[in-house]
Protein backbone atom coordinates (compact mmCIF):
# COMPACT_ATOMS: atom_id res chain seq x y z
CA UNK A 1 0.00 0.00 0.00
CA UNK A 2 1.05 3.52 -1.04
CA UNK A 3 1.37 6.26 1.76
CA UNK A 4 -2.17 7.64 2.37
CA UNK A 5 -2.05 11.75 0.89
CA UNK A 6 -4.03 13.52 3.38
CA UNK A 7 -7.34 15.81 1.92
CA UNK A 8 -8.72 18.41 3.50
CA UNK A 9 -12.26 20.21 2.56
CA UNK A 10 -13.11 22.29 0.56
CA UNK A 11 -10.79 20.48 -1.92
CA UNK A 12 -8.77 22.54 -4.12
CA UNK A 13 -8.24 21.50 -8.09
CA UNK A 14 -4.52 20.77 -7.66
CA UNK A 15 -4.50 17.90 -4.76
CA UNK A 16 -7.59 16.57 -6.43
CA UNK A 17 -5.52 16.41 -10.45
CA UNK A 18 -3.01 15.21 -8.67
CA UNK A 19 -4.30 12.18 -7.84
CA UNK A 20 -4.21 8.71 -9.18
CA UNK A 21 -6.26 5.16 -9.35
CA UNK A 22 -4.77 2.85 -6.63
CA UNK A 23 -3.43 6.10 -4.80
CA UNK A 24 -4.58 6.37 -1.37
CA UNK A 25 -6.17 9.19 0.98
CA UNK A 26 -7.44 10.08 4.20
CA UNK A 27 -10.11 12.42 4.78
CA UNK A 28 -10.88 15.66 6.97
CA UNK A 29 -13.17 18.24 7.12
CA UNK A 30 -16.85 18.20 6.34
CA UNK A 31 -18.70 15.57 4.23
CA UNK A 32 -22.65 15.41 2.68
CA UNK A 33 -24.34 12.09 2.70
CA UNK A 34 -26.47 11.25 0.00
CA UNK A 35 -28.45 8.63 -1.81
CA UNK A 36 -30.92 8.47 -4.70
CA UNK A 37 -34.13 10.60 -3.18
CA UNK A 38 -31.21 13.57 -1.68
CA UNK A 39 -29.91 13.20 -5.35
CA UNK A 40 -33.02 13.51 -6.98
CA UNK A 41 -34.55 16.48 -4.83
CA UNK A 42 -31.00 18.99 -4.80
CA UNK A 43 -31.71 18.14 -8.97
CA UNK A 44 -35.26 19.25 -8.77
CA UNK A 45 -34.14 21.99 -6.61
CA UNK A 46 -31.67 23.07 -8.93
CA UNK A 47 -33.39 22.68 -12.57
CA UNK A 48 -36.38 24.90 -10.36
CA UNK A 49 -33.36 27.80 -9.81
CA UNK A 50 -34.63 27.41 -5.79
CA UNK A 51 -31.84 27.56 -3.65
CA UNK A 52 -29.47 24.42 -2.49
CA UNK A 53 -29.63 23.61 1.42
CA UNK A 54 -25.67 23.92 1.33
CA UNK A 55 -22.68 25.24 -0.69
CA UNK A 56 -21.45 22.29 -2.40
CA UNK A 57 -18.11 24.08 -3.73
CA UNK A 58 -15.01 21.77 -3.24
CA UNK A 59 -17.57 19.32 -1.41
CA UNK A 60 -17.25 15.41 -0.36
CA UNK A 61 -20.77 13.39 -1.25
CA UNK A 62 -20.67 10.16 0.90
CA UNK A 63 -22.78 7.22 -0.81
CA UNK A 64 -23.79 6.26 2.71
CA UNK A 65 -27.35 6.36 5.21
CA UNK A 66 -26.44 5.83 8.46
CA UNK A 67 -27.21 4.48 11.80
CA UNK A 68 -28.13 7.41 14.04
CA UNK A 69 -29.16 8.13 17.42
CA UNK A 70 -30.84 10.93 18.93
CA UNK A 71 -28.32 12.10 21.85
CA UNK A 72 -28.35 15.22 23.99
CA UNK A 73 -30.29 17.49 22.33
CA UNK A 74 -28.40 16.24 18.88
CA UNK A 75 -27.29 13.08 16.69
CA UNK A 76 -24.32 10.38 17.13
CA UNK A 77 -23.88 8.24 14.52
CA UNK A 78 -23.97 4.26 15.82
CA UNK A 79 -22.60 3.29 12.36
CA UNK A 80 -22.15 4.27 8.65
CA UNK A 81 -20.86 2.99 5.63
CA UNK A 82 -20.71 3.49 1.56
CA UNK A 83 -23.77 2.19 0.11
CA UNK A 84 -23.87 0.94 -3.83
CA UNK A 85 -22.43 3.87 -5.80
CA UNK A 86 -23.67 3.34 -9.51
CA UNK A 87 -27.35 3.92 -8.47
CA UNK A 88 -26.22 7.90 -8.47
CA UNK A 89 -24.42 7.58 -11.73
CA UNK A 90 -27.39 9.49 -13.94
CA UNK A 91 -26.20 12.45 -11.26
CA UNK A 92 -22.67 12.72 -11.37
CA UNK A 93 -22.82 15.67 -14.07
CA UNK A 94 -25.00 17.42 -12.16
CA UNK A 95 -23.03 17.17 -8.82
CA UNK A 96 -20.11 17.87 -10.53
CA UNK A 97 -21.97 20.87 -11.58
CA UNK A 98 -22.44 22.01 -7.83
CA UNK A 99 -19.38 22.12 -6.93
CA UNK A 100 -18.57 18.32 -5.89
CA UNK A 101 -15.25 17.31 -6.30
CA UNK A 102 -14.89 14.00 -4.40
CA UNK A 103 -17.45 11.18 -3.76
CA UNK A 104 -16.97 8.13 -1.42
CA UNK A 105 -18.64 5.49 -2.04
CA UNK A 106 -18.54 1.65 -3.21
CA UNK A 107 -18.59 -0.56 -5.82
CA UNK A 108 -17.69 1.85 -8.42
CA UNK A 109 -19.35 4.35 -11.06
CA UNK A 110 -19.31 4.13 -14.72
CA UNK A 111 -18.57 5.84 -17.90
CA UNK A 112 -21.04 8.89 -17.46
CA UNK A 113 -19.05 9.81 -14.20
CA UNK A 114 -15.64 9.51 -15.68
CA UNK A 115 -16.86 12.13 -17.97
CA UNK A 116 -17.97 13.98 -15.23
CA UNK A 117 -14.79 13.51 -13.59
CA UNK A 118 -12.40 15.00 -16.31
CA UNK A 119 -14.42 17.55 -16.76
CA UNK A 120 -14.81 19.08 -13.19
CA UNK A 121 -11.85 17.79 -12.00
CA UNK A 122 -13.42 14.77 -9.58
CA UNK A 123 -11.95 11.41 -7.79
CA UNK A 124 -13.99 8.55 -6.62
CA UNK A 125 -12.74 7.12 -3.29
CA UNK A 126 -13.51 3.42 -2.53
CA UNK A 127 -14.37 3.04 0.87
CA UNK A 128 -14.06 -0.58 2.34
CA UNK A 129 -17.97 -1.86 1.97
CA UNK A 130 -19.77 -3.43 5.07
CA UNK A 131 -17.68 -1.69 7.48
CA UNK A 132 -19.89 0.37 9.27
CA UNK A 133 -18.48 0.48 12.96
CA UNK A 134 -14.60 1.44 11.37
CA UNK A 135 -15.92 4.44 8.89
CA UNK A 136 -18.16 5.89 12.52
CA UNK A 137 -14.85 6.26 14.17
CA UNK A 138 -13.83 8.64 11.75
CA UNK A 139 -16.84 10.40 12.64
CA UNK A 140 -16.45 13.51 14.95
CA UNK A 141 -19.87 15.35 14.79
CA UNK A 142 -23.35 15.39 13.37
CA UNK A 143 -23.67 19.03 12.38
CA UNK A 144 -26.79 19.27 10.76
CA UNK A 145 -29.40 17.29 8.74
CA UNK A 146 -31.91 18.20 5.77
CA UNK A 147 -35.18 15.95 4.88
CA UNK A 148 -34.87 13.32 7.98
CA UNK A 149 -38.88 13.85 8.80
CA UNK A 150 -39.25 14.06 4.48
CA UNK A 151 -36.91 10.96 3.35
CA UNK A 152 -36.37 9.09 6.62
CA UNK A 153 -32.48 8.04 8.49
CA UNK A 154 -31.20 6.59 5.35
CA UNK A 155 -31.92 9.25 2.73
CA UNK A 156 -31.62 12.44 4.71
CA UNK A 157 -28.97 14.54 3.98
CA UNK A 158 -26.32 14.49 7.07
CA UNK A 159 -23.81 16.83 7.11
CA UNK A 160 -20.73 15.08 8.88
CA UNK A 161 -17.03 16.30 10.21
CA UNK A 162 -15.02 13.72 10.08
CA UNK A 163 -11.35 13.51 10.79
CA UNK A 164 -8.26 11.71 9.46
CA UNK A 165 -11.04 9.09 7.75
CA UNK A 166 -9.59 6.31 5.57
CA UNK A 167 -7.54 4.74 4.28
CA UNK A 168 -9.67 5.54 0.70
CA UNK A 169 -8.89 3.89 -1.97
CA UNK A 170 -8.83 6.22 -5.59
CA UNK A 171 -10.59 3.96 -8.09
CA UNK A 172 -11.29 6.55 -10.23
CA UNK A 173 -9.46 9.70 -10.95
CA UNK A 174 -9.93 12.81 -12.79
CA UNK A 175 -7.62 11.64 -15.76
CA UNK A 176 -10.41 9.25 -17.12
CA UNK A 177 -9.01 6.43 -15.59
CA UNK A 178 -10.85 3.62 -13.50
CA UNK A 179 -9.77 0.67 -11.20
CA UNK A 180 -13.24 -1.29 -12.12
CA UNK A 181 -13.31 -0.56 -16.01
CA UNK A 182 -10.31 -2.37 -16.08
CA UNK A 183 -10.71 -5.43 -13.74
CA UNK A 184 -14.24 -5.74 -15.91
CA UNK A 185 -12.19 -6.09 -19.20
CA UNK A 186 -9.72 -8.70 -17.80
CA UNK A 187 -12.85 -10.80 -16.75
CA UNK A 188 -14.76 -10.20 -19.95
CA UNK A 189 -11.71 -11.58 -21.68
CA UNK A 190 -11.38 -14.74 -19.73
CA UNK A 191 -14.94 -15.63 -19.99
CA UNK A 192 -14.71 -17.72 -23.11
CA UNK A 193 -11.83 -19.72 -21.49
CA UNK A 194 -13.86 -20.07 -18.53
CA UNK A 195 -16.90 -21.59 -19.40
CA UNK A 196 -15.10 -23.90 -21.88
CA UNK A 197 -12.31 -25.45 -19.16
CA UNK B 1 -49.22 -21.94 22.51
CA UNK B 2 -48.85 -18.94 23.90
CA UNK B 3 -46.37 -19.95 26.72
CA UNK B 4 -44.69 -20.97 24.15
CA UNK B 5 -44.28 -17.96 22.15
CA UNK B 6 -43.12 -15.89 24.63
CA UNK B 7 -39.91 -17.83 25.32
CA UNK B 8 -39.79 -17.43 21.57
CA UNK B 9 -39.85 -13.85 21.60
CA UNK B 10 -37.41 -13.86 24.28
CA UNK B 11 -34.64 -16.17 22.37
CA UNK B 12 -35.70 -14.48 19.08
CA UNK B 13 -34.27 -10.65 20.31
CA UNK B 14 -30.82 -12.08 22.11
CA UNK B 15 -30.34 -14.11 18.71
CA UNK B 16 -30.99 -11.10 16.46
CA UNK B 17 -28.70 -9.01 18.65
CA UNK B 18 -25.92 -11.86 18.45
CA UNK B 19 -26.38 -12.12 14.68
CA UNK B 20 -26.51 -8.63 13.89
CA UNK B 21 -23.06 -7.26 15.63
CA UNK B 22 -21.09 -10.68 14.41
CA UNK B 23 -20.86 -13.12 10.74
CA UNK B 24 -22.14 -16.52 10.73
CA UNK B 25 -18.66 -18.14 12.06
CA UNK B 26 -18.45 -20.30 8.76
CA UNK B 27 -18.51 -17.27 7.09
CA UNK B 28 -15.63 -15.42 9.05
CA UNK B 29 -13.34 -18.41 9.10
CA UNK B 30 -13.54 -18.41 5.05
CA UNK B 31 -12.81 -14.22 5.70
CA UNK B 32 -9.66 -15.50 7.85
CA UNK B 33 -8.66 -18.37 4.91
CA UNK B 34 -8.75 -15.50 2.20
CA UNK B 35 -6.53 -13.18 3.54
CA UNK B 36 -4.10 -16.11 3.71
CA UNK B 37 -4.46 -16.71 0.11
CA UNK B 38 -4.35 -12.73 -1.15
CA UNK B 39 -1.30 -11.93 -2.24
CA UNK B 40 -1.84 -7.87 -3.72
CA UNK B 41 -1.71 -5.44 -1.01
CA UNK B 42 -4.75 -3.48 -1.62
CA UNK B 43 -6.88 -6.94 -1.78
CA UNK B 44 -5.02 -7.86 1.66
CA UNK B 45 -5.99 -4.04 3.02
CA UNK B 46 -9.81 -4.61 2.16
CA UNK B 47 -9.80 -7.92 4.02
CA UNK B 48 -7.76 -6.76 6.85
CA UNK B 49 -10.25 -4.22 7.44
CA UNK B 50 -13.77 -5.95 7.06
CA UNK B 51 -11.87 -8.34 9.91
CA UNK B 52 -10.87 -5.73 11.85
CA UNK B 53 -14.98 -4.13 11.45
CA UNK B 54 -16.21 -7.40 12.31
CA UNK B 55 -13.89 -7.61 15.63
CA UNK B 56 -14.66 -3.81 16.22
CA UNK B 57 -18.42 -4.69 15.88
CA UNK B 58 -18.46 -7.30 18.66
CA UNK B 59 -16.22 -4.86 20.79
CA UNK B 60 -18.27 -2.26 20.94
CA UNK B 61 -21.87 -4.04 20.04
CA UNK B 62 -22.72 -2.41 17.43
CA UNK B 63 -24.63 -3.61 14.08
CA UNK B 64 -21.29 -5.13 11.62
CA UNK B 65 -23.24 -3.29 8.86
CA UNK B 66 -25.52 -0.37 8.85
CA UNK B 67 -27.88 -1.66 6.11
CA UNK B 68 -29.91 -4.90 7.17
CA UNK B 69 -31.72 -5.00 3.80
CA UNK B 70 -34.95 -7.06 4.05
CA UNK B 71 -35.10 -9.62 6.93
CA UNK B 72 -35.28 -12.86 6.02
CA UNK B 73 -37.16 -15.59 7.92
CA UNK B 74 -36.81 -19.57 7.04
CA UNK B 75 -39.14 -21.75 9.01
CA UNK B 76 -39.61 -25.07 8.93
CA UNK B 77 -41.93 -26.72 11.54
CA UNK B 78 -43.74 -30.14 12.71
CA UNK B 79 -47.87 -29.62 11.79
CA UNK B 80 -48.64 -28.87 15.72
CA UNK B 81 -46.11 -25.55 16.04
CA UNK B 82 -48.05 -23.55 12.73
CA UNK B 83 -50.33 -21.84 15.39
CA UNK B 84 -47.11 -19.75 16.81
CA UNK B 85 -47.25 -16.03 15.46
CA UNK B 86 -44.21 -15.97 14.14
CA UNK B 87 -44.90 -12.93 12.10
CA UNK B 88 -45.72 -10.84 15.18
CA UNK B 89 -42.57 -12.27 17.21
CA UNK B 90 -40.27 -11.59 14.75
CA UNK B 91 -41.63 -7.99 13.85
CA UNK B 92 -41.70 -7.05 17.72
CA UNK B 93 -37.79 -8.02 17.89
CA UNK B 94 -37.01 -6.40 14.91
CA UNK B 95 -38.84 -2.99 16.34
CA UNK B 96 -36.73 -3.55 19.68
CA UNK B 97 -33.74 -4.15 17.55
CA UNK B 98 -34.50 -1.03 15.24
CA UNK B 99 -35.07 1.25 18.32
CA UNK B 100 -31.37 0.26 19.69
CA UNK B 101 -29.50 1.04 17.06
CA UNK B 102 -28.95 -2.16 15.94
CA UNK B 103 -30.84 -2.39 12.39
CA UNK B 104 -31.29 1.19 10.40
CA UNK B 105 -34.51 1.87 9.84
CA UNK B 106 -34.68 0.73 5.91
CA UNK B 107 -38.08 -0.23 4.99
CA UNK B 108 -39.66 1.91 2.58
CA UNK B 109 -43.56 1.60 0.58
CA UNK B 110 -42.15 0.90 -3.09
CA UNK B 111 -43.97 3.78 -4.80
CA UNK B 112 -43.90 6.47 -2.21
CA UNK B 113 -40.85 5.99 -1.04
CA UNK B 114 -41.89 6.57 2.53
CA UNK B 115 -39.94 5.44 5.28
CA UNK B 116 -42.14 3.61 7.70
CA UNK B 117 -39.41 4.23 10.67
CA UNK B 118 -38.62 1.42 12.06
CA UNK B 119 -38.40 -1.61 9.55
CA UNK B 120 -42.09 -2.50 9.46
CA UNK B 121 -44.67 -3.15 6.54
CA UNK B 122 -47.03 -5.31 4.73
CA UNK B 123 -44.73 -8.65 3.59
CA UNK B 124 -41.91 -7.10 6.21
CA UNK B 125 -39.99 -9.71 7.39
CA UNK B 126 -40.15 -12.29 4.43
CA UNK B 127 -40.95 -15.21 5.93
CA UNK B 128 -40.73 -18.80 4.00
CA UNK B 129 -42.87 -20.94 5.94
CA UNK B 130 -42.74 -24.95 5.64
CA UNK B 131 -44.38 -27.76 7.00
CA UNK B 132 -43.27 -31.21 8.08
CA UNK B 133 -44.43 -34.05 9.73
CA UNK B 134 -41.50 -35.42 10.22
CA UNK B 135 -40.50 -33.01 12.67
CA UNK B 136 -40.93 -32.21 16.26
CA UNK B 137 -39.61 -28.99 16.58
CA UNK B 138 -39.39 -25.80 14.84
CA UNK B 139 -36.05 -24.48 13.34
CA UNK B 140 -35.87 -20.92 12.52
CA UNK B 141 -32.91 -19.46 10.64
CA UNK B 142 -33.07 -15.52 10.07
CA UNK B 143 -30.96 -13.90 7.79
CA UNK B 144 -29.87 -10.11 6.88
CA UNK B 145 -27.82 -9.65 4.23
CA UNK B 146 -27.53 -6.21 2.61
CA UNK B 147 -29.58 -4.88 -0.12
CA UNK B 148 -27.09 -3.34 -2.73
CA UNK B 149 -26.33 -6.66 -3.89
CA UNK B 150 -29.69 -7.22 -4.92
CA UNK B 151 -29.45 -4.78 -7.75
CA UNK B 152 -27.32 -7.24 -9.81
CA UNK B 153 -29.40 -10.90 -9.08
CA UNK B 154 -30.05 -11.92 -12.49
CA UNK B 155 -32.52 -14.40 -14.02
CA UNK B 156 -33.17 -16.27 -17.06
CA UNK B 157 -35.32 -18.78 -18.65
CA UNK B 158 -33.08 -21.62 -19.90
CA UNK B 159 -34.28 -24.35 -22.78
CA UNK B 160 -33.01 -27.60 -23.25
CA UNK B 161 -30.47 -26.08 -25.92
CA UNK B 162 -30.00 -23.26 -24.38
CA UNK B 163 -28.57 -24.82 -21.23
CA UNK B 164 -25.79 -26.38 -23.61
CA UNK B 165 -22.91 -28.74 -23.80
CA UNK B 166 -21.57 -29.56 -20.27
CA UNK B 167 -23.65 -26.74 -18.69
CA UNK B 168 -21.85 -24.15 -21.26
CA UNK B 169 -25.17 -22.05 -21.38
CA UNK B 170 -25.37 -21.71 -17.86
CA UNK B 171 -21.80 -21.52 -16.82
CA UNK B 172 -21.58 -18.39 -18.96
CA UNK B 173 -25.07 -16.51 -17.62
CA UNK B 174 -23.74 -17.09 -13.77
CA UNK B 175 -20.22 -16.21 -14.47
CA UNK B 176 -21.22 -12.47 -17.00
CA UNK B 177 -23.71 -11.82 -13.92
CA UNK B 178 -20.63 -11.69 -11.60
CA UNK B 179 -18.63 -10.27 -14.07
CA UNK B 180 -20.69 -7.28 -14.71
CA UNK B 181 -21.67 -6.86 -11.02
CA UNK B 182 -18.20 -6.49 -10.56
CA UNK B 183 -17.46 -4.97 -7.33
CA UNK B 184 -20.78 -3.94 -6.45
CA UNK B 185 -22.24 -6.19 -4.16
CA UNK B 186 -19.30 -5.99 -1.32
CA UNK B 187 -17.27 -8.59 -2.86
CA UNK B 188 -16.20 -11.48 -1.38
CA UNK B 189 -19.48 -12.45 -2.27
CA UNK B 190 -21.72 -15.86 -1.63
CA UNK B 191 -23.64 -16.44 -4.42
CA UNK B 192 -26.91 -19.00 -4.86
CA UNK B 193 -27.69 -20.02 -7.63
CA UNK B 194 -31.90 -21.39 -7.72
CA UNK B 195 -32.51 -24.10 -10.72
CA UNK B 196 -35.77 -24.97 -11.40
CA UNK B 197 -39.29 -24.66 -10.65
CA UNK B 198 -40.97 -21.72 -12.49
CA UNK B 199 -39.38 -17.80 -12.36
CA UNK B 200 -40.93 -17.73 -8.48
CA UNK B 201 -39.55 -20.83 -7.36
CA UNK B 202 -35.86 -20.25 -8.79
CA UNK B 203 -35.62 -17.15 -7.08
CA UNK B 204 -36.53 -18.37 -3.73
CA UNK B 205 -34.44 -20.94 -4.08
CA UNK B 206 -31.52 -19.05 -5.54
CA UNK B 207 -31.96 -16.71 -1.75
CA UNK B 208 -32.44 -19.24 0.42
CA UNK B 209 -29.33 -21.45 -0.75
CA UNK B 210 -27.14 -18.72 0.08
CA UNK B 211 -29.13 -17.65 3.08
CA UNK B 212 -29.50 -20.66 5.09
CA UNK B 213 -26.84 -23.03 4.31
CA UNK B 214 -23.02 -22.78 5.92
CA UNK B 215 -20.86 -21.43 3.18
CA UNK B 216 -18.41 -24.21 4.05
CA UNK B 217 -20.56 -27.10 3.51
CA UNK B 218 -20.79 -29.28 0.73
CA UNK B 219 -23.71 -30.13 -1.37
CA UNK B 220 -25.33 -33.81 -0.80
CA UNK B 221 -26.17 -34.03 -4.53
CA UNK B 222 -22.69 -34.95 -6.17
CA UNK B 223 -23.71 -32.98 -9.39
CA UNK B 224 -24.47 -30.01 -8.01
CA UNK B 225 -21.32 -30.07 -5.45
CA UNK B 226 -19.59 -30.52 -8.43
CA UNK B 227 -20.78 -27.59 -10.50
CA UNK B 228 -20.94 -25.11 -7.32
CA UNK B 229 -17.18 -26.06 -6.65
CA UNK B 230 -16.01 -25.47 -10.90
CA UNK B 231 -18.11 -22.34 -10.32
CA UNK B 232 -16.62 -20.77 -7.49
CA UNK B 233 -12.95 -21.61 -8.73
CA UNK B 234 -13.75 -19.97 -12.28
CA UNK B 235 -15.34 -16.81 -10.38
CA UNK B 236 -11.98 -16.56 -8.07
CA UNK B 237 -10.07 -16.54 -11.47
CA UNK B 238 -11.98 -13.22 -12.77
CA UNK B 239 -9.77 -11.09 -10.62
CA UNK B 240 -12.55 -8.55 -9.24
CA UNK B 241 -11.27 -9.37 -5.48
CA UNK B 242 -12.65 -8.03 -2.74
CA UNK B 243 -14.11 -4.87 -2.45
CA UNK B 244 -13.90 -4.65 -6.23
CA UNK B 245 -10.28 -3.72 -6.03
CA UNK B 246 -9.06 -6.80 -7.78
CA UNK B 247 -7.30 -9.64 -6.20
CA UNK B 248 -8.36 -13.91 -5.48
CA UNK B 249 -11.05 -13.47 -3.53
CA UNK B 250 -14.29 -12.33 -5.59
CA UNK B 251 -16.74 -15.24 -4.08
CA UNK B 252 -16.22 -17.19 -0.80
CA UNK B 253 -19.02 -19.38 -2.03
CA UNK B 254 -20.93 -20.38 -4.40
CA UNK B 255 -24.72 -22.66 -2.91
CA UNK B 256 -27.34 -24.33 -5.51
CA UNK B 257 -30.74 -25.39 -4.78
CA UNK B 258 -32.46 -27.36 -7.46
CA UNK B 259 -35.94 -27.66 -8.03
CA UNK B 260 -37.51 -30.34 -10.51
CA UNK B 261 -39.00 -28.23 -13.73
CA UNK B 262 -41.28 -28.58 -16.54
CA UNK B 263 -39.76 -30.74 -19.86
CA UNK B 264 -39.67 -26.94 -21.96
CA UNK B 265 -37.46 -24.91 -19.84
CA UNK B 266 -35.01 -24.43 -17.04
CA UNK B 267 -35.34 -21.74 -14.91
CA UNK B 268 -31.95 -19.96 -13.39
CA UNK B 269 -31.90 -17.16 -10.65
CA UNK B 270 -28.66 -15.77 -9.29
CA UNK B 271 -28.82 -14.06 -5.72
CA UNK B 272 -25.65 -12.28 -4.54
CA UNK B 273 -24.46 -12.00 -1.11
CA UNK B 274 -22.49 -9.53 0.16
CA UNK B 275 -19.53 -10.89 2.68
CA UNK B 276 -21.26 -9.36 5.82
CA UNK B 277 -23.69 -12.58 6.22
CA UNK B 278 -25.08 -11.84 9.58
CA UNK B 279 -27.45 -15.04 10.71
CA UNK B 280 -28.68 -16.98 13.31
CA UNK B 281 -30.91 -19.76 13.73
CA UNK B 282 -32.04 -22.14 16.45
CA UNK B 283 -34.47 -24.98 16.48
CA UNK B 284 -37.23 -24.83 19.34
CA UNK B 285 -39.04 -28.02 20.50
CA UNK B 286 -42.15 -28.17 22.11
CA UNK B 287 -41.14 -28.49 25.46
CA UNK B 288 -39.42 -24.84 25.48
CA UNK B 289 -35.53 -26.29 24.77
CA UNK B 290 -33.86 -24.31 22.86
CA UNK B 291 -30.79 -25.86 19.95
CA UNK B 292 -28.50 -23.48 17.82
CA UNK B 293 -28.28 -24.33 14.85
CA UNK B 294 -26.50 -22.07 12.59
Amino acid sequence: MKNPVHLSTPLDGDSIGKLKIHDVVTLSGTVFTARDMAHLKLKELYRKGAPLPEIFTGGVIFHAGPVVKRANGGFRVLTIGPTTSIRMEPHSDFIGAIGIRAIVGKGGMDEESLRAFKKYGMVYLLAAPGCGVLHAQAVREVKRVYWLEEFGMPEAIWVLEVADWGPLTVAMDSHGNSIFQAIQEEGLRKLDGLVKG
Amino acid sequence: MKGLENKLSGVFLDSLVRGVTGISPDVLNLMKGALQQEESPPAKAMLEAMLKNVELAQKLKKGVCQSPGIPCLYVRCSPEMTGMDIRRIAGESILRATQEGYLRPSIVHPLTRKNTGDNSGPGIPNIEMEVDPALDYLELIVSFKGCGPELFNAFKTFTPESLGENLEGLKRFVLETVIHAGGKPCPPIGLGIGIGGQMDGAAKLSRKAISQRKWDDQNPDPQLNHLEQGLLEKINQLGIGPGGVGGKTTALAVKIDMAYTHTAICPVAVNFHCWVARRFGFRFYSDGRTEEVL
